[in-house]
């Protein structure tokens, strides 16, 4: 099994209370964002998922991570930071429809439908989109982040949700998953982390190939992620002697050992995208590092959530 | 009809709309190419292309021409906002929601490709509509589309497009719906991305602040118009003029103009809105403000 070796690339930095913080004035921003107002229904879904208190908001806070490499203040990344979730919540409302995946709980809660109602809650998602967008135009202080950046940000947040993003993954989730599995793996758990590294980026005027960098260490992360989820599920079924009902994933098609290998190729070439920012200093670019380590091992309880695999170890 | 109150300057409505609409079809066609996974650009492609009047692209085209833009800045934002009601109407459609299974003639989308997809083709379209504004505008300044982008933004959501289908929602068969709460529907409904059409297409032509102002208060009236007119057809008109099924909002017991305040009621609030519409263009160029005034009897006068 993969083990940390505490001297192999381990960054003393502390990822715990700079994510925890940040989780806190996120959270914080996001309630202030979706105030509740006429018709009240609708707002009230939209805060039930948005501030849902078992999020994680990592995209969010590789997003930070991302823009603070490059000494984007975060003032000036909060309304984007926000807009991800936004957007994320809004992808997450639709995917659990009973037209969808028919999920009943996420993080172990009932899900945006079941409390609301299906109308609800895809008009929910159809305002949550927008309102990202609203957010990141409206909130983002133009005397630091010219408008032609800001742009930059949308049209990635477009690309990210849109046709060949996360709704191509979704809808080839639901129909030949079998054919094409890691491009729909990439699509569903990727593609929200490369948006949020690659915003990163883009916020602070990065050029070309530094985004594209942070684009390829934000895909392979959120796959790798996802990946230590899968195993860590199919150990946990197999320890209770249940039979694994998830849905199609690299583990349930090539097993754990090889779902392992995978897993330490992938964390290898997180790491070796951000090699390229070195120059940036070597603190700056910790916070990044250290992702890769935690989506690996799960050192800490970033949230309570029932559903969470947290503090468990590969 | 209208006839008493004829536009002085020769200007053919008839040829404009026909030129305008070819012009925004091209654009649309080639707007979404089919490409993997095939089956939602399809979708997104079946409603997108599904004919319609092109009623809000036109407009905010002819308001960037009005202050002195041209068509080519404006298409991409034209795109974008029959976009963004095409996918209002797919998820309107669907069986959670109003349940309609036919749409300018044609089966709805969730009828052909699936629930699932008609609510993913819905979501693609709303993201497309930004990519589009914002990677195909050209010579326009960034603050100018970034001005757009948070327009369009508000029209589709809790301010807009949302807000008055969720009202909606909770109205129908409820028969204690006010003027007031109908006016809510409305203006959220329908109003809201004619508006929003007319404004971008402002910002985009370079219009200053009071120019906009104008404008906006302009479409206002028209988007009231606009369905306060489609209720009055659905009470007079059949589903084989109108292309989807007449009578419904009768048979539903939702809230409608005519319903509140009677046919004829219902006929006078509509020239009041046209002749407030046509008020708020009394200081541009009458030349150039043609357009816009034969759009607003177009819609006061149409018959599906």
């Amino acid at each position: 099994s993969v083990s940390a070796s505490p001297s192999s690339n381990q960054i003393q930095f502390d990822l715990k209370t700079y994510w925890k913080t940040l989780i806190k004035e996120i959270n914080q921003k996001l309630d202030e964002a979706i105030p509740v107002k006429y018709p009240d229904q609708i707002y009230e879904s939209m805060r039930y998922s948005v501030l849902d208190k078992a999020a994680k908001r990592a995209p969010p806070i590789m997003f930070i991570a991302s823009a603070e490499l490059f000494g984007v203040p975060r003032r000036a990344a909060f309304p984007t930071a926000c807009a991800l979730e936004m957007v994320h919540a809004a992808s997450l409302i639709h995917d659990d429809l009973p037209c969808m995946d028919d999920d009943f709980t996420r993080r172990g809660r009932p899900t945006n439908h079941a409390i609301y109602g299906e109308d609800m809650a895809i008009l929910a998602g159809d305002a949550l989109f927008p309102l990202g967008f609203q957010h990141i135009v409206t909130n983002t202080p133009t005397d630091i982040i010219p408008e032609a950046r800001i742009l930059r940000v949308i049209s990635e947040f477009a690309r990210a949700v849109g046709s060949t993003g996360m709704a191509a993954g979704q809808f080839l989730d639901l129909t030949n998953a079998d054919k094409n599995l890691e491009f729909v793996q990439e699509k569903k758990f990727g593609e929200m982390a490369e948006c949020s590294a690659a915003c990163g980026g883009l916020l602070a005027g990065a050029d070309d190939e530094e985004v594209a960098r942070l684009r390829r260490y934000g895909r392979t992360v959120g796959v790798l992620y996802q990946m230590v989820d899968d195993v860590l599920k199919a150990k946990e079924m197999k320890g209770e002697g249940k039979k694994n009902k998830e849905k199609m994933s690299y583990v349930s098609v090539h097993g754990v050992e090889k779902a392992l290998e995978m897993i330490e190729k992938l964390r290898t070439k997180a790491k070796k995208e951000l090699d390229g920012f070195d120059k940036y200093g070597y603190e700056k670019v910790a916070p990044l590092y250290s992702f890769v380590d935690y989506a690996v091992h799960r050192g800490f309880v970033v949230v309570d959530n029932q559903d969470d695999v947290s503090e468990a170890s590969l | 009809e209208n006839e008493d109150n004829p536009i002085e300057v020769p200007f053919n409505f008839k040829t404009y709309m026909y030129q305008k609409g070819n012009s925004v079809n091209e654009a649309l066609e080639n707007s979404i190419t089919v490409k993997e996974p095939i089956k939602i650009h399809e979708a997104m492609r079946y409603s997108l292309l599904a004919g319609g009047k092109r009623v809000r692209p036109v407009l905010c085209i002819a308001a960037c021409e009005l202050v002195g833009g041209d068509e080519l800045t404006a298409m991409p934002s034209a795109c974008a906002v029959e976009m963004i009601h095409t996918m209002s109407l797919i998820h309107d459609d669907l069986p959670c929601m109003d349940n309609d299974d036919l749409r300018r003639g044609k089966p709805t989308n969730h009828k052909v490709f699936g629930e699932d997809v008609a609510v993913l083709a819905g979501d693609a379209l709303l993201a497309y509509a930004f990519e589009h504004i914002v990677n195909e505008t050209r010579g326009v300044s960034s603050t100018r589309i970034v001005r757009v982008v948070g327009e369009l933004a508000k029209v589709i959501g809790t301010e807009g497009l949302v807000a008055g289908q969720v009202v909606d929602m909770e109205s129908g068969g409820l028969t204690e719906v006010g003027l007031e709460k109908l006016e809510f529907i409305h203006i959220h409904k329908t109003a809201a991305l004619l508006e929003g059409s007319v404004v971008i297409g402002a910002i985009l032509g370079g219009a200053s602040d009071e120019e906009i102002e104008k404008l906006r208060k302009f479409a206002r009236c028209i988007g009231l118009l606009f369905q306060v007119v489609d209720d009055i057809l659905d009470v007079t008109k059949s589903s084989q003029e109108l292309g989807k099924t007449a009578g419904k909002d009768l048979m539903t017991d939702k809230a409608t103009y005519p319903k509140l305040i009677g046919i004829e009621k219902s006929r006078e609030f509509a020239a009041k809105l046209n002749k407030d519409a046509r008020d708020q263009l009394s200081e541009f160029d009458s030349v150039k403000a043609a357009p816009l005034i034969c759009l607003a009897d177009y819609i006061a006068n149409r018959q599906n």
